[in-house]
């Protein structure tokens, strides 16, 4: 639409009073169909199968994901933005959360919260005079291999994650090792770890050993989910990964800017992920500066 | 006092699986061109699209290829069973069926356990295919 002249701005946006309505509640029960049958209900049951069976395969589990939840929480801890801004969270706070659907704690899900987020696209022709340097769309990939939960063959991996990786970086031209930073959907602690496992960073079992030492913290060598994601942050949809590699390549995120400011690498490209329903669709964005 | 928990939704296709459970029959159909076992019920077949094929009836063992259990009820008629447990079964037959695991402390529960599957009458019209752990004697 905006290379045919058709229109010279986009706006992608996304709003939602999830919290003080019953409206999040209502979409995800409907969503569940007959499973409500027997007490299945919403997101976290689908994305717990998916995480059992996955410990069942490979190693993985709460000694992988705290590192995700605590990893994401202390970047929330740097944006005042951020539903979990004032909450600093520790491994021992984690691992004391309560389940919801086991094995996932608390913790483990995203946030519901009230609140909207909103990035507009237009041409690089238009941008070049704006206040702050653009984000540049460098690839695009999407790959959707499943349609119902039951009969899924993605819970463990591979998800969609690594078709949509393949054509991304193809189209964009770069490998893994050009990847400054990785904002990843993290619906679930689980998923950031089967989609980065996916993207090829580590292979299956070896997330508990790449996560440690804070790897995707402030000050780590892959900074990942630097608003605090939909774990710490907000839930948005896509828009929160999406919004937040825009806001760090565009050099808009203050205390929690990467670069010099955080002890990380000043971003010259950084990785977004969306990801639908229980793992089933997946889109890969590879943002960057040029 | 009724029965609390949402009921299947009975439609044309899913129609002959819920009458099976009422007889406490596991049906499935199986397509006749290439003789893929599947469920939910569905017009085609998902491998082949072949449209022709018969009911089975299963002998209703299988393992389990996950669960999940449930701490917090989501519905005001679960709130008696926290925790309990929904799972994935995999049919000897092939298909793989969401269901609960019952009879079984939800700690006990593991990928892979063999199970039998066993009925909970719920309405005159509705049985609940869940499925409980083999015995091993």
């Amino acid at each position: 639409m905006l290379e045919s002249g058709l229109c010279r701005y986009v706006l992608l946006s996304y709003g939602h009073n999830a919290l003080s309505s019953d409206s999040m509640f209502t979409m995800l029960t409907a969503f569940s169909g007959d499973d409500a049958v027997f007490g299945h209900f919403g997101a976290t049951g689908g994305y717990a199968l998916a995480a059992r069976r996955a410990m069942h395969e490979f190693n993985t589990g709460p000694q992988t994901w705290k590192h995700i939840a605590v990893g994401q929480r202390s970047w929330a801890n740097l944006n005042p933005q951020a539903v979990m801004y004032q909450k600093p969270m520790t491994f021992d706070d984690y691992l004391a959360a309560r389940y919801v659907v086991a094995p996932l704690r608390l913790p483990d899900n995203c946030l519901v919260n009230d609140g909207g987020r909103a990035v507009i696209l237009t041409t690089l022709e238009r941008a070049a005079d704006l206040k702050h340097p653009p984000a540049v769309i460098l690839g695009l990939g999407q790959h959707n291999p499943s349609t119902q939960v039951a009969q899924s063959g993605t819970l463990v991996g591979s998800t969609g994650a690594r078709k949509a990786f393949e054509t991304a970086t193809s189209m964009a031209g770069i490998t893994r090792d050009d990847i400054d930073a990785c904002q990843i959907y993290d619906c679930f602690t689980y998923t950031v770890e089967v989609t980065l496992q996916d993207y090829g960073f580590f292979g299956p079992g070896e997330g508990e050993h790449w996560f440690s030492g804070g790897t995707i913290a402030p000050g780590g060598r892959m900074p990942v989910n630097t608003s605090g994601g939909q774990l710490s942050e907000a839930y948005y949809m896509g828009l929160t990964p999406l919004s937040e590699a825009a806001m760090q390549l565009m050099g808009r995120c203050e205390a929690r800017q990467l670069g010099p400011a955080t002890r990380t690498k000043a971003p010259r490209i950084i990785l977004v992920s969306d990801n639908g329903a229980v793992l089933q669709t997946h889109t890969c964005c590879i943002l960057g500066r040029i | 006092m009724g029965y609390a928990k949402p009921l299947p939704r009975i439609n044309g296709d899913n129609q002959p699986f819920w009458e099976g459970c009422r007889d406490h029959e596991l049906r499935f159909q199986k397509c006749a061109a290439c003789g893929h076992v599947r469920h939910p019920p569905s017009l085609v077949c998902p491998q082949c699209l072949g449209r022709d094929g018969q009911w089975i009836v299963s002998a209703g063992a299988g393992r389990i290829f996950s669960y999940a259990v449930y701490h917090v009820a989501f519905h005001e008629g679960f709130k008696p069973d926290v925790p309990y447990v929904v799972a994935l079964v995999d049919l000897d037959e092939g298909p793989r069926l969401l269901t609960n695991i019952v009879g079984c402390a939800p700690g006990d529960v593991f990928c892979d356990m063999p199970v039998r599957v066993i009925w909970e009458d719920v309405t005159p019209e509705i049985s609940l295919p869940k499925f409980t752990p083999v015995d091993r004697s």
